[in-house]
């Protein structure tokens, strides 16, 4: 297990959650609960004391029990996340939404301690919930079961929600099965890109925007290839002079398990050059907060698909 | 799809609380047909539902909640009403673009990423329907 411990006093027995030390710049971690793993009741009601009561009630307003467990099974997960890159306990972190409903997190000030400039984002499927976290810049993930099926047609979907370019990638795939990972994946990436912006859906519009891959070689822009090559940057274009538009913008895609594809957008880190340094440096943790945690980066839990160093 | 709209608690059975408080003779009734709802209760509970004048007619709900329930693949006794939010269902993102073309293909209409935004709940979805197809 990689844990990293940097002259932190360990955490002491009410807090049993182990400390990392920050992600570096071009590092980005990624924490995620598989919600079935967890039953225990008592250990639910203790993910339940840690949550405000806005928070506590924003999860029983959900339909059902397993809508509700996973609201609290991510709220959990951020808190407990956050916590252990922190002095903080996961019970006090407050939280406040940016001017476009992105959630922040409130660092209370405090003169023995520089809080760090951490920065997460939560994405989550009916079998899994994500919390990445970056230091410094903004994050924005998501995640899909791979066999999602939609109920519309890959490309009325395509059509529908997506930029021209993209539309006419799907098209020329002719493997159906093949065509809908692919929509899974872009929308992966489209998702991440607009929660890193995090102005919400509404304010960046899917079809305002493109993403492609670069073949890294010959800088040349290629529609036909699909995205299973690391020979391949993954970028984002816009389609008009949206302001939104971040051109400094980082991309990975990896399966996560063999159930699910996961997709990161973060900034690139400008100081350095150089290939090896666009790639992202994923550190990723299975977790049952307080009961257990399991480094899975380097394990084939994690295949890369694109953009991982 | 139960005539009681706008209900908090869906009842398979037909024998409610309130069938019983007010007419204590009917409570030995087997499960009764809807016919039999209908004309026992004026729609009172119908009424508590609507909102001021200018919401959608229930059955353009109804139609929603069907499209709704079929998308997020919600269980038959799952409740699922007017004021039932889509995040609370369970939609995230590709559920609610996907209720959204639901919609446009069965009452023929075309919704601007723009409305596609402001709906929240199953109500609003309606009211924008109706908007909508008033257009046409």
């Amino acid at each position: 297990m990689q844990m990293h411990c940097f002259g932190r006093k360990l955490c002491c027995s009410s807090y049993p959650l182990v400390p990392v030390s920050l992600p570096s710049r071009r590092e980005t971690h990624f924490w995620y609960i598989v919600p079935d793993e967890i039953k225990d009741e008592s250990l639910l009601n203790r993910y339940l004391g840690l949550l405000s009561s806005g928070e506590k009630e924003s999860v029983f307003r959900m339909n059902g029990d397993k809508l509700r467990k996973r609201a609290l099974l991510a709220r959990a997960l951020v808190r407990t996340t956050l916590a252990r890159y922190t002095q903080v306990s996961p019970r006090s972190l407050k939280f406040k939404k940016n001017l476009f409903g992105k959630p922040e997190v409130e660092w209370q000030p405090d003169e023995k301690w520089d809080p760090p400039s951490l920065h997460f984002n939560i994405s989550h499927t009916s079998s899994l919930i994500a919390c990445g976290v970056a230091a410094d810049m903004p994050i924005g993930i998501d995640v899909e079961e791979k066999h999602r099926k939609t109920r519309n047609n890959i490309s009325a979907l395509a059509r529908r929600y997506f930029s021209t370019h993209e539309v006419e990638y799907l098209d020329n795939i002719p493997d159906s099965e093949m065509q809908q990972q692919e929509f899974i994946k872009l929308w992966t990436l489209k998702e991440a890109y607009v929660k890193a912006l995090g102005r919400g859906f509404s304010a960046s519009p899917f079809n305002t925007f493109t993403i492609r891959f670069k073949d890294i070689c010959q800088s040349s822009l290629q529609v036909s290839k699909n995205f299973s090559s690391e020979a391949y940057e993954i970028v984002v274009e816009a389609l008009n002079d949206s302001e939104h538009l971040a051109t400094n913008c980082q991309f990975a895609i990896f399966e996560l398990g063999n159930l699910h594809f996961a997709a990161i957008c973060t900034q690139k880190d400008n100081i350095t050059q150089g290939e090896e340094e666009n790639m992202l440096k994923l550190k990723a943790w299975k977790t049952i907060p307080f009961v257990e945690d399991e480094c899975v980066s380097e394990t084939d839990t994690i295949i890369p698909i694109s953009g991982l160093a | 799809m139960t005539s009681i709209v706008g209900a908090t608690i869906s009842v398979p059975s037909s024998r409610s609380l309130c069938f019983n408080q007010a007419t204590p003779r009917i409570s030995g009734l087997k499960p009764v047909s809807v016919s039999i709802q209908k004309k026992s209760f004026p729609s009172l509970k119908f009424r508590r539902s609507f909102r001021v004048s200018c919401s959608a007619k229930p059955e353009t709900v109804d139609k929603v909640c069907e499209i709704v329930r079929k998308q997020l693949a919600l269980p038959a006794d799952s409740a699922v009403t007017g004021e039932s939010k889509f995040v609370s269902l369970g939609a995230d993102s590709l559920d609610t673009v996907e209720i959204v073309m639901g919609l446009e293909e069965a009452f023929g209409i075309s919704v601007e990423e723009e409305s596609a935004q402001t709906i929240a709940t199953v109500q609003d979805a309606a009211d924008l329907i109706e908007k909508l197809v008033e257009k046409k």
